[in-house]
């Protein structure tokens, strides 16, 4: 111990010139790195950027048809469809996850028991594979033999179509349910993290200034979690926009096509490339789906300092 | 706080943990029942939640309809050299970018903030075409190549990591002789454990519940992973417990292994939040 002491601090400066004269070290450390983002960051996003601008089946050469498939996406219906679709789809499961995290995450900040059983029980949706999922809660909403609809029933209410109704709302509020199912656990863990950094001494010095249970809420643990509570508000546009596992999951087999009414951006794009191979128009709507992702986080990312404290 | 906590206010917060608890686990619950049913029991009404008689028919059924031993050692395949690749060689140009000054790290660092920015669906059709010039479609490579490569999102973490690591380590490594590869691999890649521990994790689910790129890579039956497995069944129109027993079977080995690496699965996720 003490001749490491005494051996450390003499080459401290030698070692700082040794690792600057080995300056192509770094050069060969972050070469995969580097690989992967030629090979699969700039030029798809050169490449793809290209083919949004021909007609492409994959299989025979390009041809350069200009704006034609920006025009005709833009033209489309069911591009605006799943616009709305997605746009309803994000305002109906972020508040919801969000919230549902926050509370869960104050509950089991505070002196409950089994505390471990039931963040395991939260946990559990976020490890289970997307189909298994869907699969179930498809059966579960079923009309006629489905769970749901048999404890609705037997209070008295009258059974509801979830996902086969022909209203879109009604199938993306009951796919805004899966989608917060399955993602709510992970959102409560990020928020409960940023609860447990909050210092003991800030609490106890709320309480002898006379704060309540709910002014210490909303007055100490909430801004102090705002960042966390962000992050996870970010990341849930992200995935709502994203939507595409749980349609998967849901529907099931894409190829019998779901109907329009109840499409999103990611659905059209997976279909005209790998079901329809028109690689023009799906490249087009990526992008375009790509502008709408970055505007809202941009948005978001405004309003960030109206209600988001740093320290 | 604890101890001003009215008692009314307690059962309350129990009874509402107790209401979330109940729908996220009785999917579950119901997944299991409606597995073990037989054809009649399955639309009956009122529906019965612990089915008589158990119908263990329907694994046998469903376990000779569909590959689903081979599926679950595909997955675990992939799953397994998706992790190895994807923990060293995030770790490895993190340590790149932690320990050297050259003169395009700067540039490096900051395309790889970008690239987290960027979503998968503007790279997907020229990434399928990439493996499609390669003649590696219908083949594990486009799965598992890109994760010996490093992820932004593992180098970003690794890196935090690195940093906070004394650099006199590597600094007396280089005097005793050690290489520079030699340094990365002995000494730190060992004491990175906890930050591998919670990339492992992300990876692991990543890899795990992946069915997009499954399911426009592999066309040949044998070579499906669980979940594309399932949702060949899922396509199959085969009565509801034999999907659900399907779906069990899809379900429980990602559950076991959750159950046993609990504590890195919910670290790995607070850590996530700490960096920001």
């Amino acid at each position: 111990m003490a001749t490491s002491r005494i051996r450390i601090p003499a080459p401290l400066t030698k070692g700082r010139c040794v690792m600057q004269k080995q300056g192509y070290w770094g050069y060969i450390f972050t070469l995969p790195f580097v690989i992967n983002v030629v090979v699969f960051l700039l030029f798809p996003i050169l490449f793809s950027t290209y083919i949004s601008f021909t007609e492409w089946d994959l299989f025979n050469p390009p041809r350069w048809i200009g704006l034609d498939n920006w025009v005709r996406v833009l033209n489309k219906h069911e591009f605006w469809v799943s616009i709305r679709n997605v746009f309803v789809f994000a305002l109906i499961f972020v508040p919801i996850q969000t919230l549902m995290a926050f509370v869960i995450a104050f509950m089991l900040n505070q002196a409950i028991r089994a505390k471990g059983l039931f963040r395991l029980f939260y946990f559990l949706p976020v490890v289970t594979p997307w189909i298994a999922g869907g699969v179930v809660w498809v059966w579960m909403f079923n009309y006629q033999y489905g769970v749901i609809n048999w404890v609705l029933e037997s209070v008295g209410l009258a059974p509801v179509k979830w996902i086969d109704s022909s209203h879109w709302l009604m199938v993306i509020s009951s796919i805004a349910i899966v989608q917060v199912w399955k993602g709510v656990g992970q959102s409560m863990i990020m928020i409960l993290a940023g609860m447990q950094n909050v210092p003991k001494e800030v609490l106890e010095a709320s309480q002898i200034d006379g704060a309540n249970g709910w002014k210490q809420l909303t007055k100490v643990v909430f801004p102090m979690v705002t960042p966390m509570v962000y992050l996870v508000m970010i990341l849930s546009t992200i995935s709502a926009f994203q939507a595409f596992d749980v349609f998967l999951g849901l529907f099931g087999s894409i190829t019998t096509g779901i109907p329009e009414r109840n499409m999103v951006p990611n659905l059209l794009v997976y279909r005209d490339a790998f079901l329809l191979f028109k690689m023009g128009p799906a490249s087009a709507t990526a992008w375009l789906l790509f502008v709408i992702i970055l505007s809202f986080t941009l948005f978001q990312k405004y309003f960030e300092k109206k209600w988001v404290h740093y320290d | 706080m604890t101890k001003t906590t009215h008692p009314l206010l307690k059962v309350l917060m129990y009874l509402l943990l107790i209401a979330g608890a109940v729908f996220m686990v009785f999917p579950f619950i119901w997944m299991l029942s409606t597995s073990l049913k037989t054809v009649g029991a399955i639309s009956q009404m009122p529906p019965q939640l612990i089915p008589n008689p158990l119908n263990w028919d329907n694994y046998v059924t469903i376990w000779n309809k569909v590959d689903f031993g081979r599926y679950t050692l595909n997955s675990f395949f992939i799953v397994s050299i998706e992790m190895v690749g994807s923990l060293v060689s995030s770790a490895f140009v993190a340590f790149g970018l932690a320990m050297f000054t050259f003169r395009l790290r700067g540039l490096i660092y900051m395309i790889m903030l970008a690239t987290l920015m960027i979503p998968s669906q503007v790279t997907m059709i020229p990434t399928y075409f990439i493996w499609k010039e390669f003649g590696a479609l219908n083949s594990y490579y486009p799965l598992i190549v890109p994760s010996f490569l490093g992820g932004a999102f593992g180098i970003f973490l690794m890196h935090q990591f690195i940093k906070s690591l004394p650099k006199e380590l590597y600094e007396s490594a280089t005097i005793d002789g050690c290489s520079p590869p030699g340094i990365f691999f002995k000494i730190y890649l060992p004491l990175c454990k906890p930050a591998l521990a919670a990339l492992g994790v992300f990876t692991f689910m990543g890899a795990w519940n992946n069915t997009l790129g499954p399911l426009i890579y592999l066309q040949d039956k044998e070579l499906y992973t669980l979940p594309l497995g399932l949702l060949y069944l899922k396509s199959e129109n085969v009565n509801q417990a034999l999907l659900m027993a399907g779906a069990v079977i899809t379900t429980l080995p990602v559950v076991i292994v959750y159950l046993f690496a609990q504590k890195q699965f919910v670290q790995g996720i607070a850590s996530t939040g700490m960096k920001g």
